[in-house]
C-alpha cells in the first residue's frame, strides 16, 4: 500500500529531454492509466518510477519516503513488462518465486506465496511448464503472478496487453481490474490504448512530449478536455473538429460561425472570447444527429454499419471531416446531404492555441 | 480500366515429372557434392590410415603387415605419454577459453563511444593466422632477445628461458593458444548476449538479482548454447593443437611440449615411419570419437526435451 508522488522529475538522454518536469500525485490504491502517443514518455516515465532508468532531476516519493536514487528492488514496486520478460530456462513456479528466493525468504513461505498466485491466476495445472510452452494469455499471467508474490506496494504495468489478439485482451482487462478490486494495490499503468485506459483507470494521465497535457478521471477527460490534445486523444471516433469565428458576443453566450455559414449560440460560462476570434469548434460524433432542424449541412461519404449503431463519416463545409455516430438501422447512404444538429451543451471551443476556453455543460 | 476488359490469364501450371518430385529430389541434388566431396577427403582416408596402422611403410619401399605392433610400440612409447599427458593439459587450460571469454563479452557488452573498436581489437587474435600468433609468442618468450626478458631486465630480474625450459616449455604454447581462443569464446558469448531479452535483465533487476546473482541465475542459463559450443570448440582446438607447437618448440626441448597431433606428423613426415604415424592418429581419432558421441548424445538429448 502506497502513495506515489513525483515532484518536477525530468529525464534526459545527452541533450535530449524526454521528460521535461512532470508533477503527479497518484493516490494509494489509485489505478493510474499513463496515455499518450508513441514516444511521449510515458514508458520512461513508468521505468523512472521502477528505478530502471535514473531521475535526471526531481523527486520520487512512493509511501512517503523518498525513492529518487533507490535501487529498483528497494523500492517496493513490481513490475510487468510488455514482453513478459519471463525467464526462459525457468518453470513457471521458479519465475514466480524467484524475486523471493533472491530475497532469501524461506523456501516454504516462498511455496505457500507461489501456491497462493498460481492459484489465483489458475495456473495451478501450469507450475512445471517452461514460458515457451505457454500460451500469450498464460504467459500475462505468469508475469503478474511474480508481480503478486513480492506483495508490492505499487504494480507498474508497461503495455501489458499490447502482445495479445483482441478477444484476450477484453478478457485480461477485465481480470486486471478484478485483480486490482481484489489486491487493493496502487496499480500504474502504461498504455497507447485509450479504450483501455478509459476502462480500467481511476484517474488517467494523458502525456506528450514528456509533459502531462491532463490529469483527470475518464469522464472527466472525455468531457472536460483542457486542450485539443487531450480531447483529440481520449473517445473514439475522434472529437470533430470544425474551424469557427466569434461572430458576436452577447452577455455570456458567444455567436459562433461555422465555416459554411451556420451560426451557433453558445453560453460562454465564464470563458473569454472577444469578436474576430478565430476558435475550434470541438463535438463528439454521438453529440451529433441528423435531423431536419440541423445548423450544418454535410454530405454523407460512407456508412460504417457496426449493427448497434452506424459511424456516418461525412464531408462538412469547406470539406471538413466530420463523423457522426448514427443509429445502427439509420437510413443514410453515401451521398446524400443532410443537416446535422449541434446541441449547445455539447460542444467545446478550443483558442487558436488549442486551449480550451469552454467545455460541454454534459457533466 | 476495368479487370475484366485485361486477357484472361491462365494460372494452371504443366504436371511434369519435375514439379511431382523436386520436394525430394532437390534437397538430394544440394546434399551430393558435399556428400561426394567428404567421402573422397574424409571418409575413404580414415579407413586407409586405420588400414595403414597395421603396417610397416617408409613411404617408398613396400608396405609390410606387422599387425598390432605399431600399437604395442606406441603403448611402450614415453613419448606418446607425454604428448597424450600435455594433451590433457592444453584440454583443462582451454576450458579457460570460455571463461576468460564471457568474461570479455560481459565487459565489452556495452553501449560506449568506440566499443565497436574495441570489440574488433579483442577478435583480432582469432583473426590473425595461428602462423603468426606463434611466432609472436616465440619471439615475446625468447630467452636471449624476447622482450619479456628486456622487460624483466628492468626490474634487475634474470633472464628466464620459459620457452626453452623442458618443464615450462608446453604451458608457454598452451598460452599462445588460449589467446586466440579467448577471443573466439567473447565472440560466441556477445552473440549470445545481444540475442537476450533486455527486459528480462530488467525484470531480474527488479527481482533483486544483481552482480553474481544475476550472472548465475539469469544471464548464464540463458548463455547456454553460447557457453555449449564454447565448451566444444575448445576441446576440439585442445586435442588437436599442432600448428603452435610446431612454430614455437617443435614439440622440444627433447619432446617435453609434444602433442598427440605434432607427434603423428614428427613420425609421419620426418621419420618416414607411415605406419607407426597412422596408429597415432588412430589412437588420436579414438579419442575424439568417445568425445564426439558424448557431445552427440547430450545435443540429441537436450534437443529430445
Amino acid at each position: 500500500m502506497a502513495e506515489v508522488s513525483l515532484q518536477n522529475v525530468r529525464k534526459s538522454f545527452g541533450a535530449v529531454d524526454v521528460i521535461k518536469g512532470v508533477d503527479l500525485q497518484v493516490n494509494d490504491g489509485e489505478f493510474c492509466v499513463f496515455v499518450g502517443p508513441s514516444g511521449c514518455g510515458k514508458s520512461t516515465l513508468l521505468r523512472m518510477i521502477a528505478g530502471l532508468e535514473e531521475i535526471s532531476s526531481g523527486e520520487l516519493k512512493i509511501g512517503g519516503k523518498d525513492m529518487t536514487k533507490v535501487p529498483p528492488s528497494n523500492r517496493g514496486v513490481a513490475m510487468v513488462f510488455q514482453s513478459y520478460a519471463l525467464y526462459p530456462h525457468m518453470s513457471v513456479e521458479e519465475n514466480i518465486g524467484f524475486g523471493l528466493k533472491m530475497a532469501k525468504v524461506p523456501k516454504a513461505d516462498i511455496e505457500a506465496r507461489v501456491a497462493y498466485a498460481s492459484k489465483m491466476l489458475q495456473l495451478d495445472t501450469l507450475r512445471q511448464r517452461k514460458p515457451g510452452q505457454l500460451s500469450g494469455g498464460q504467459r500475462q499471467r505468469v508475469a503478474i503472478g511474480r508481480a503478486i508474490v513480492r506483495e508490492p506496494g505499487v504494480f507498474l504495468f508497461d503495455e501489458p496487453l499490447s502482445n495479445l489478439d483482441a478477444a484476450l485482451r477484453v478478457q485480461m482487462r477485465t481480470e486486471l481490474s478484478q485483480l486490482h478490486q481484489d489486491l487493493k494495490s496502487t496499480m500504474i499503468y502504461v498504455t497507447h490504448d485509450q479504450i483501455e485506459a478509459m476502462t480500467m483507470a481511476d484517474k488517467i494521465v494523458v502525456l506528450s512530449a514528456g509533459l502531462i497535457e491532463q490529469v483527470g478521471s475518464p469522464l472527466e477527460l472525455y468531457h472536460r478536455p483542457k486542450n485539443l490534445f487531450v480531447a483529440q486523444f481520449i473517445g473514439s471516433p475522434k472529437m470533430n473538429v470544425v474551424p469557427a469565428k466569434v461572430a458576436a458576443v452577447s452577455g455570456d453566450i458567444a455567436h459562433v460561425s461555422v465555416d459554411g455559414g451556420s451560426m451557433l449560440a453558445l453560453p460562454l460560462r465564464g470563458g473569454k472570447v472577444s469578436v474576430g476570434d478565430v476558435v475550434s469548434l470541438g463535438i463528439r460524433p454521438e453529440h451529433m444527429s441528423v435531423s431536419s432542424e440541423g445548423v450544418m449541412q454535410a454530405t454523407v461519404k460512407l456508412a460504417e454499419r457496426l449493427g448497434s449503431e452506424t459511424m456516418l463519416h461525412l464531408s462538412g463545409p469547406g470539406g471538413a471531416a466530420i463523423i457522426v455516430r448514427s443509429d445502427g438501422l439509420a437510413s443514410e447512404k453515401p451521398g446524400d446531404v443532410v443537416a446535422l444538429t449541434m446541441p449547445a451543451g455539447c460542444c467545446h471551443l478550443f483558442d487558436a492555441a488549442g486551449i480550451a476556453i469552454v467545455n460541454g455543460a454534459l457533466i | 480500366m476495368s479487370i475484366t476488359s485485361l486477357k484472361p490469364l491462365n494460372l494452371t501450371f504443366p504436371d511434369t515429372w519435375w514439379r511431382r518430385n523436386q520436394m525430394w529430389v532437390t534437397p538430394l541434388l544440394l546434399l551430393l557434392p558435399a556428400a561426394v566431396v567428404f567421402t573422397i577427403f574424409v571418409i575413404i582416408p580414415i579407413f586407409q590410415s586405420i588400414t595403414l596402422s597395421f603396417y610397416d611403410w617408409d613411404g617408398i619401399n613396400p608396405k609390410k603387415w606387422v599387425g598390432f605392433s605399431n600399437y604395442t610400440e606406441l603403448f611402450g612409447d614415453e613419448v606418446f605419454w607425454k604428448a597424450i599427458f600435455n594433451n590433457i593439459w592444453w584440454l583443462f587450460a582451454f576450458m579457460l577459453g570460455p571463461v576468460f571469454g564471457l568474461a570479455l563479452a560481459l565487459f565489452l557488452n556495452q553501449n560506449v563511444r568506440g566499443i565497436r573498436l574495441a570489440k574488433s581489437l579483442f577478435f583480432f587474435p582469432f583473426v590473425i593466422s595461428q602462423v603468426v600468433v606463434g611466432l609472436v609468442f616465440g619471439w615475446f618468450f625468447n630467452s636471449q632477445f624476447g622482450l619479456l626478458n628486456e622487460l624483466l631486465s628492468h626490474f634487475g630480474v634474470e633472464p628466464l628461458a620459459l620457452i626453452e625450459g623442458e618443464n615450462t616449455a608446453t604451458f608457454v604454447v598452451i598460452l599462445a593458444g588460449l589467446w586466440p581462443q579467448v577471443s573466439y569464446c567473447m565472440i560466441l558469448y556477445l552473440t549470445g548476449l545481444t540475442a537476450m531479452n533486455g527486459e528480462v535483465i530488467e525484470a531480474a533487476r527488479m527481482d533483486g538479482a544483481k552482480g553474481w546473482n544475476l550472472l548465475w541465475h539469469i544471464i548464464l542459463p540463458q548463455l547456454r548454447p553460447a557457453t555449449f559450443i564454447a565448451v566444444v570448440v575448445s576441446v576440439v582446438g585442445a586435442l588437436r593443437s599442432f600448428d603452435l607447437v610446431s612454430i614455437m618448440t617443435l614439440g622440444g626441448p627433447y619432446n617435453s611440449s609434444t602433442v598427440l597431433a605434432y607427434m603423428m606428423y614428427e613420425q609421419t613426415f620426418l621419420n618416414f615411419r607411415y605406419g607407426y604415424g597412422a596408429a597415432i592418429a588412430t589412437v588420436l581419432f579414438i579419442i575424439m570419437d568417445v568425445y564426439i558421441a558424448f557431445f552427440l548424445y547430450s545435443m540429441l538429448k537436450r534437443e529430445a526435451r
